[in-house]
């Protein structure tokens, strides 16, 4: 077995990192070069001397950074050179832009997962079966009681509690990228025909993805809205991060939801304070991870972003996939 | 009506943060049910059906055993979520290759009364094959409710106060007379339910009913703006609150928890009998040392609380006394509107007219409380201090000119309580919380110092903050010395004050003492664990209180 340092892609500063091509991936703090899997804010740092990604990935960026930052972008399944490693961007069904990156270097083959689903999103594109022989993947949802229902189902779980309660206004809490959109395009698709607002980080990138030629159903931006009582029975998606403090005041009777895979588990639904939760999520469940694995035929797979201990015990003992851990 | 009614019921209500939502939601299911089934989902919500007929680990293994699932990866599903009846509701989720069966449409009430307790009835193999056709034959929206009945797990937050004030809207009858309809048994029958939604108010049907207690809050500073002329004052005695009701002749026995206990206590119902007038009485049962005239020890009346038909020896043993503070009922006449001053003049007269009139001496099991009279309220905190030394708890301050209402009426009576025992201690071990802390490290050893040695005094989980305990979850994930289980041994180096009701000898714990009500009251983080109490310092505080 090779030692940590041998691996094409290791671990370095809690980053994942490949020395050969002295690039970074997703990198959380400033590096020389940087390539970028997605437009969230845990997967990208300001000040980096060069950022690669995905096209949509790229405008994404410089929405959220400004403009003036040096990006090298490639369509997906494009390949290009960097010391004599291939690499190439692969949908991963995320959020639009989203990409797994794969990497060949002397007949190896090397793919991160980068953040993934494989449900059903008209806002991006379908994850692609990308063949490989190492395989590192996310695992935010490695346990088997992560189940998703298909969000058809649950956007109609969104529309009747709205419709339940014509007398109030419906807060719904949701990451602004991505899941904000999926959720939009679900919801105009249910028998929910009232007003929809957004919240200004929300509005914003909801522009984007229709610059970028995602449908998107028009939203009020709820900073021009002046009449509180003209809320009533209709839709507001709000960033998580005001959902407690003082930005609840500017309304009033309100219900209030969180849209996260997460809400699948009574006890942190109890304990997220919110009055409802949908359990909906732009990560693999683990039917999900599983399929991925098996699909990609890798013979090694590595995990992160999440508990990955009872999925690499069960891949091990049940599915005799070889399961690595990244040395420290 | 099928069982899917009751599981959005449940979805319902347990989404909901609103008081006047969930009556909302409970009285549109009362209306669009049937009696027997709206009697079952009163049975449910009121905690009255937590038997448990299989316990979570039973229905792990099964699991496991029907899907070959390996039941460690169960295990660690269930530190995640925190109860076996919801991971196995998740983990069927994945079943779906099981679907083919044709749905069944089992009604709450032949779920309750047939299905469930069936269950007991069968072999092992034909039990476990019931449950893997009900799992795999009941639509997936079912599944939580089901398992919960299964496991006694069934909880949800709805109170009895919520079920009355629903029922009050539903029928437009006042919530009192509700909630005396609810007082006592309620059996999941078609007349229960019947009986509460009558829209006749017929006060004989009540007649074997207890009245709704009234209760005590905690004190508030804004009392002691009063003139301390304006209120009763009692001990607070640490027994079991009870009504004493004799009827038509009939004595009975009923606690707050709204159980009659009569068999547990048959001297007492003996003595009362010869009473002649009839009486609802409240007050509190206790084991009473009748040399001292004083209470005894909790722990002696929890041995003849679950005990019926005790032995002879045994009423020697812990000799009961019924202490009563009120006199709500006489003779048939409901005197609860009328001033607390004057039922107590009442309760005072009557008391005096049995004791002369009754051949045995009821004396011995039963009398009215003492009243305390402290001239001013720096006096009253002399008294409550004073409290430990007779075995109670503290004051109860009554308004003199207060009715008996129900429930915990603010601003009528209050509880205050002798300030609690405290020690700072180290935290040892921790361990995963379930139901809502599930997740996180929540269940908590503390430790004194014997020596140089740190010895284990006490377990608390309650006490701290959200943001404290999601703090020290972090901080025990970085700090666990070893694993056992789902138990973490930890580096010694946190100190936390412990806060207690009583201290005494036990034999049982390596310490030597034993704590009741142990909780955290504060995070010492300006303390090392060098500053922590010793075993000594405990054994300093019981002599001082005894």
């Amino acid at each position: 077995m090779r030692t940590n340092q041998e691996y094409l892609i290791r671990y370095k500063d809690g980053n994942l990192y490949c020395e050969l091509a002295d690039i970074w991936i997703d990198p959380s703090k400033p590096v020389k070069k940087a390539l970028i899997t997605h437009a969230h804010f845990d997967h990208f740092t300001f000040g980096c001397e060069e950022y690669i990604s995905n096209k949509e990935t790229a405008i994404l960026l410089k929405e959220r950074i400004g403009g003036n930052i040096k990006i090298k972008t490639f369509e997906y399944g494009e390949e290009f050179k960097i010391n004599g490693i291939n690499i190439s961007f692969h949908p991963s069904g995320h959020i639009l832009g989203s990409s797994q990156i794969r990497f060949i270097f002397a007949e190896e083959k090397w793919l991160i997962s980068g953040d993934f689903k494989l449900q059903k999103d008209e806002t991006c594109k379908q994850y692609e079966i990308v063949k490989t022989d190492y395989l590192i993947s996310e695992c935010t949802f490695g346990l088997p009681i992560f189940k998703w229902d298909e969000s058809k189902k649950i956007a109609n779980d969104i529309a009747k509690w709205i419709t339940n309660s014509p007398e109030k206004t419906s807060l719904l809490f949701c990451y602004s990228l991505g899941k904000a959109q999926r959720l939009l395009n679900e919801i105009s698709q249910t028998n929910f025909k009232g007003n929809i607002y957004s919240h200004g980080s929300i509005h914003k990138m909801n522009n984007s993805y229709k610059k970028l030629g995602i449908d998107i159903k028009d939203t009020i931006k709820i900073e021009n809205k002046k009449n509180i009582d003209e809320l009533k029975g209709s839709l507001i998606l709000l960033p998580p991060s005001l959902s407690k403090g003082s930005y609840l005041k500017n309304f009033k009777n309100i219900q209030t939801a969180f849209a996260s895979g997460w809400m699948s588990i009574r006890a942190l639904r109890k304990r997220s304070g919110y009055d409802k939760g949908f359990p909906i999520s732009d990560h693999a469940d683990w039917d999900g991870i599983l399929e991925v694995v098996k699909k990609s035929e890798a013979k090694n797979v590595f995990f992160h972003h999440g508990d990955s201990e009872a999925l690499s015990k069960f891949l091990i003992e049940k599915e005799s996939i070889n399961v690595l851990l990244f040395g420290k | 009506m099928s069982l899917k009614k009751f599981s959005e019921l449940f979805v319902d209500l347990d989404s909901s943060n609103s008081t006047n939502n969930k009556i909302e939601v409970l009285k549109n299911y009362f209306l669009s049910n049937d009696p027997i089934d709206n009697s079952w989902a009163i049975y449910l919500l009121t905690g009255k059906s937590n038997k448990r007929f299989i316990s979570g680990r039973y229905l792990k293994n099964l699991f496991s055993q029907i899907y070959e699932y390996p039941e460690w990866l169960i295990d660690t599903c269930y530190l995640k979520v925190g109860d076996s009846a919801e991971v196995i509701t998740l983990l069927l989720k994945n079943k779906s290759t099981s679907r083919e069966k044709k749905l069944s449409k089992i009604s709450l009430n032949e779920l309750l009364s047939k299905t469930i307790p069936d269950l007991s009835k069968l072999n092992e193999e034909e039990k476990n094959f019931k449950i893997k056709n009900m799992w795999e034959t009941l639509p997936e929206d079912n599944h939580l409710i089901f398992n919960k009945i299964l496991t006694g797990t069934f909880r949800v937050g709805v109170s009895i106060g919520l079920i009355t004030k629903s029922i009050s809207k539903l029928i437009n009858i006042d919530e009192e007379i509700i909630s005396h309809r609810l007082m006592g048994n309620f059996e999941p029958t078609i007349d229960s339910y019947k009986f509460l939604v009558n829209k006749n108010i017929n006060l004989q049907e009540l007649n074997s009913k207890p009245f709704p207690f009234l209760l005590a809050n905690t004190i508030e500073d804004k009392i002691f703006k009063h003139s301390i002329n304006d209120f009763q004052f009692e001990w607070k005695y640490d027994g079991i609150r009870m009504q004493l009701i004799k009827r038509s002749g009939n004595v009975s026995l009923w606690t707050r928890g709204q159980e009659l206990v009569n068999e547990s206590f048959p001297e007492l119902v003996e003595e009362m009998s010869h009473i002649k007038d009839d009486f609802v009485l409240d007050g509190e049962l206790l084991v009473w040392n009748f040399k001292e005239q004083i209470a005894c020890d909790f722990s002696l009346l929890q041995k003849r609380i679950n005990r019926k038909s005790p032995t002879r020896s045994i009423k020697i043993k812990y000799p009961i006394i019924f202490i009563a503070y009120d006199l709500l009922e006489i003779n048939g006449r409901d005197i609860r509107e009328i001033k607390l001053e004057d039922r107590r003049i009442e309760l005072e007269k009557y008391f005096a007219k049995w004791q002369n009139k009754t051949e045995n001496n009821i004396s011995d099991i039963f009398k009215i409380c003492d009243l305390i009279f402290p001239k001013d309220w720096p006096d009253a905190l002399t008294y409550k201090e004073k409290s430990r030394e007779n075995n109670t708890e503290g004051l109860i301050i009554k308004k003199k000119t207060s009715i008996y209402s129900s429930g915990r009426k603010k601003g009528i009576w209050w509880k205050y309580k002798v300030d609690p025992m405290q020690l700072d201690a180290v935290l040892i071990y921790a361990k995963g919380g379930s139901g809502r802390r599930a997740g996180l490290y929540t269940d908590y050893s503390f430790a004194l110092w014997k020596d140089q040695e740190l010895i284990k005094f006490a377990s608390a989980y309650s006490g701290l903050t959200n943001i404290e305990i999601k703090e020290l979850d972090k901080w025990i994930r970085k700090n666990t010395i070893e694993k056992f289980g789902p138990v973490r041994s930890l580096k010694p180096e946190m100190v936390f004050e412990i806060s207690f009701e009583k201290i005494q000898i036990s034999k049982r714990h390596k310490s030597g003492i034993a704590v009741r009500f142990p909780r955290i009251t504060k995070w010492r983080k300006d303390k090392k664990i060098n500053d922590a109490d010793s075993l000594e310092n405990a054994y300093e505080l019981m002599k001082k209180i005894l």
